[in-house]
């Protein structure tokens, strides 16, 4: 795209060096403007990484300036724990459970969103309203409403039969998990219908006059018509979800602290007890890296799933 | 899209096998699966909302010792929100708008210098600079927030609003930018060009021509940010570890924890609050994210 005008076989001279790079007037005050950006990135978070890989390879004592060098049995450490493992399988199981419950019922809640014929505009105010309540808002709410004294979700629990009267059904080694990821869902379900949205109200209304003149039941024209049309974006919502799911902290760190008894102890939880109540930073700066990679991977399929190239050209 | 409704003539049944029920059955049960849909996601929505109301505004005392699904006038008060006036809470908000305010300011910023730079001037790697941009979508505050800590305390940023400020806004910028850059791409760059012609200078141009047409984008941007801001906890947790300096949802989160702080009422009161924003967005604003998601997603 850029100018190739330069595009010499001179080695040496310094305006074939710019030239290369395409530096020109033009490109330095467009580099200029995205200076900023990349200043921010290079702060936030390149060096993070970066340091966090570095601080792996020690043993630091948080309130102690003396790190001590251990190459990678911080790595070592890590692999060999038995937290390490169960709060990956912790992780993995409620990163799954998010990401089934959000994709089913975000879709729903998109599909009928955009089949009503009154009532559109406030009823998808009200499903985004869920999504734009705080988190720290989400978990107070659910706090309450599962308070063993008052909390009403608690009374309908246990007048169900579900837990006991006495027992915090948040604090109950069965109950804690489930209850995380239904209370994380109800928030972030609606990131998959605005998702989905957005690409069902672009598809042109003339396919389904077409399909109904056919005689197609609407069975048919979801199938044929509707789900093709939103596989690709269904795809990066379910993507992004398990990604952000998989590193989620806040919520499950509300809500219970990774208790009880490590319970909803996913791998953030883990890392950030590590950090700052063993006083372990090294060993929870491996985790981080570990964590990375798992993003990193998450990245690559996000890439080649919904390619960015393809929009930089429409 | 309005499928149903209209096409419900009689002769359309014919055309259905005998063992299937008629096209009006059908319909019917269709519209009532629609709208019980509709029902019971807003119930379920609604609900835990209307709780925090209905809480927000009882007699701390009742909150904690009867049960009622309704309302009743004689335990109605206002007296929760007194939670505002004294304690620790006030300043918790007020800390989260000042970074909430803080992100935004940054984010809107940079983005639209950084947006119109790449919609108009030609260099090489802007693709992948912008592939480049959306690697930051998947970074996650909780591994970025780790090694943040030692580093903001080493520079001074520990305990600093401005730090989280610089966090959050990072977390912001791939969808910020993009925006930005698929929006002013949109818009005709004649008359930027008449602009120049007229004799004004570049910045002028961008001041006057090109951020009034943005508009829209300034505002998805904007929300976008505010929604980063005021959900965050992770980030003001690990980076605002004094009680002083901490925003809303660490601070409460560890009022609750030390000190057994469960005045349910107040609790309520307070939430509400800080939900009033964010609903009003959602409900005058929703066009604007659409088209923003609309942009992100195409």
């Amino acid at each position: 795209m850029a100018s190739e005008t330069v595009e010499s076989t001179a080695t040496t001279d310094r305006r074939s060096v710019r030239g290369r790079l395409g530096l020109d007037g033009e490109a330095l005050r467009g580099w200029a403007t995205v200076a900023p950006v990349i200043l921010l990135y290079l702060f936030v978070a390149v060096t993070p990484v970066a340091f966090a890989i570095y601080a792996s390879l020690f043993e630091v004592p948080l309130l102690n300036p003396n790190w001590t060098f251990t190459g990678l049995s911080n790595y070592v450490e890590v692999l060999t724990m038995n937290s390490f493992w169960s709060s990956l399988w912790l992780g993995a199981l409620f990163m799954i459970g998010s990401t089934v419950v959000q994709l089913l019922v975000g879709l729903w809640i998109a599909l009928v969103l955009n089949q009503l014929d009154r009532g559109q505009r406030f009823l998808t105010a009200v499903a985004f309203t869920a999504y734009l309540v705080p988190t720290v808002i989400v978990v107070l709410v659910a706090l309450f409403m599962f308070d063993v004294e008052v909390g009403v979700l608690h009374i309908a629990g246990s007048t169900l039969g579900l837990w006991g009267e006495r027992t915090f059904a948040l604090g109950d080694q069965t109950w804690a998990m489930p209850l995380v990821v239904l209370v994380g869902s109800w928030k972030f379900s609606i990131f998959v219908t605005i998702f989905t949205l957005a690409q069902l109200r672009a598809i042109p209304d003339r396919f389904y006059e077409a399909a109904k003149i056919c005689g197609a039941s609407r069975w048919e024209m979801f199938r044929d018509i509707t789900l093709p049309r939103i596989t690709g974006v269904l795809l990066i919502a379910v993507l992004l979800r398990a990604v952000f799911m998989f590193n989620k902290f806040d919520i499950i760190w509300m809500l219970t602290e990774g208790g009880p008894a490590g319970a909803t102890t996913t791998l953030p939880i883990l890392a950030y007890r590590t950090a700052f109540l063993h006083n372990d930073y090294g060993v929870a700066n491996a985790m981080a890296v570990v964590m990375f990679v798992f993003l990193a991977i998450g990245a690559y399929c996000y890439f080649r799933a919904f390619d960015p190239t393809a929009e930089v050209n429409t | 899209m309005s499928t149903p409704t209209e096409t419900e003539t009689p002769s359309e049944t014919e055309t259905e096998g005998g063992t299937q029920l008629s096209y009006e059955t059908r319909d019917r049960l269709y519209h009532l699966a629609l709208y019980g849909s509709a029902a019971l996601f807003s119930a379920v929505i609604l609900f835990p909302i209307y709780w925090m109301i209905q809480n927000a505004f009882t007699d701390s005392q009742t909150v904690i010792t009867e049960f009622s699904w309704l309302p009743s006038p004689e335990t109605v008060t206002l007296d929760n929100f007194g939670v505002l006036a004294a304690g620790a809470v006030p300043r918790y908000v007020i800390n989260t708008i000042v970074v909430t305010a803080g992100t935004i300011a940054v984010v809107v910023g940079i983005s639209l210098v950084a947006g119109y730079g790449m919609a108009r001037f030609r260099f090489r790697y802007k693709e992948s600079f912008a592939q480049f941009l959306l690697l930051g979508y998947m970074f996650s505050p909780i591994v970025l927030g780790l090694p943040l800590y030692l580093i903001w305390s080493e520079i001074g940023l520990l305990n600093a609003q401005i730090g989280l400020v610089i966090a959050l806004s990072s977390i912001s910028m791939p969808f910020a930018v993009w925006l930005m850059w698929k929006y002013i791409q949109t818009i005709p760059e004649s008359m930027e060009e008449s602009a120049w012609i007229a004799g004004a200078s570049r910045w002028r141009t961008f001041w006057d021509v090109v951020v009034p047409q943005t508009k829209p984008a300034i505002v998805a941007c904007a929300l976008f940010a505010f929604a980063i801001a005021w959900n965050d906890f992770t980030f003001a947790q690990i980076l605002l570890p004094s009680q002083e300096s901490t925003t809303f949802a660490p601070g409460i989160m560890r009022l609750i924890d030390q000190g057994g702080y469960t005045s349910w009422g107040d609790i309520m009161a307070v939430s509400l609050l800080m939900t009033v924003p964010p609903l009003l967005f959602a409900y005058f604003l929703q066009e604007y994210l659409l088209k923003g998601f609309e942009v992100r997603t195409r």
